[in-house]
């Protein structure tokens, strides 16, 4: 392997470890203020959320667009998981779904 | 034998993150050799960064002849967002100690952390299970890349469904987060505000920028009723 590889490699490994381990490191030896608790909370569907809408609403290329594709296959999964409750099902739905929409749209 | 089981569950509460990351693992490994790299390169990645987003961009960097300073400035204003997620298990880890932490927190990933917290129960102080899913996921996604690499012009990864595997999971996971109008009002301002920062700004700072206001706003919404509600018991003492 070549020395430039590595050390990007190498440096990357470290910069993706430190915001990973410092927080859960230092704030499970802290005592946290209830307030913050709750706010953190509401951090998992803030996530979620971002990371959802992105996908939806940005191509590969960082230019928004509406996609009827994704959209009607996120609309069928938001509604079969909320009716139904299951991962696994709501998973192999949504790829029914955007696979069989290929064929229409 | 406590932990062996503990540690099966989450391998199997990590198969639907599998199904995503074997066919974006082949896509990675396949654009990477693309981009110049080994497969031992690229496996050494995908073990040692284990960051999707980051590692993609990476490959373009790597392929524009760009330098290792840019490429790791990069991949940490990138994975910056783990900051939160990381802050967030840190409710459920109390009492474990610092090395294993390092261990559970090597491995933090958007999905597996999404898959990780829709059962609250099984994680709190339960490193086995959150290993277990981690492990089997962190596996998929160097497997995928490594067979990316050596086979990807062979692999059919855009067929079946699979490219919304991901997106489905994270919906019915969002989904599931959802169990109160403050949790509605949350993925709302969460979802349009992360829409207006990627718009407006370059990077990935819209993850950390968005969750942050919107886990915000559902603090203040839980603070506000909350002194309604103490104001309501007060005015029914009163009367």
């Amino acid at each position: 392997m070549r020395e430039e590889t590595l050390a990007i490699i190498f440096g990357m490994a470290v910069v993706t470890f430190l915001p990973r381990f410092l927080p859960m490191a230092f704030l499970t030896r802290w005592v946290i203020p209830e307030r913050v608790k709750m706010g953190l909370g509401y951090i998992p569907t803030a996530i979620l959320s971002a990371i959802v809408f992105s996908i939806l609403f940005f191509n590969g290329g960082g230019e928004v667009v509406i996609q009827p594709h994704s959209l009607l296959s996120a609309v069928s999964v938001f509604i079969f998981s909320w009716k139904v409750k299951r991962l696994w099902a709501s998973v192999i739905l949504g790829m029914l779904v955007y696979w069989g929409l290929e064929f229409l749209l | 034998m406590m932990n062996n089981d503990q540690f099966r569950e989450g391998m199997k509460a990590a198969l639907p993150v599998v199904l995503g990351y074997l066919p974006v693992g082949v896509a990675f490994g396949l654009l990477a050799r693309n981009a110049g790299l080994t497969p031992s390169e690229v496996g050494l990645m995908s073990l040692l960064v284990y960051a999707g987003a980051s590692q993609f961009l990476a490959i373009e960097m790597i392929f524009k002849g760009m330098t290792w300073l840019p490429i790791v400035l990069a991949t940490f204003f990138i994975n910056l967002r783990h900051f939160l997620m990381s802050s967030h298990f840190s409710l459920y880890f109390k009492n474990t100690r610092i090395p294993l932490l390092g261990l559970l927190s090597t491995q933090l990933t958007d999905e597996s952390f999404a898959v990780a917290i829709s059962n609250l129960p099984k994680l709190k102080n339960n490193p086995p299970y959150l290993i277990g899913l981690q492990l089997t996921s962190h596996l998929a996604w160097v497997i995928g890349s490594i067979g990316g690499a050596l086979f990807g012009p062979f692999i059919k990864i855009s067929e079946y469904g699979l490219p919304f595997a991901l997106p489905s999971l994270f919906i019915c996971l969002l989904v599931f987060q959802l169990k109160s109008v403050r949790h509605f009002c949350t993925m709302v301002v969460a979802g349009v505000s992360a829409l207006f920062f990627k718009w407006a700004l370059q990077g990935n700072w819209y993850i950390l920028l968005a969750a942050l206001l919107a886990g915000g706003v559902g603090l203040v919404i839980e603070i506000m009723n909350e002194k309604q509600k103490a104001g309501g018991g007060r005015q029914e003492g009163h009367g």
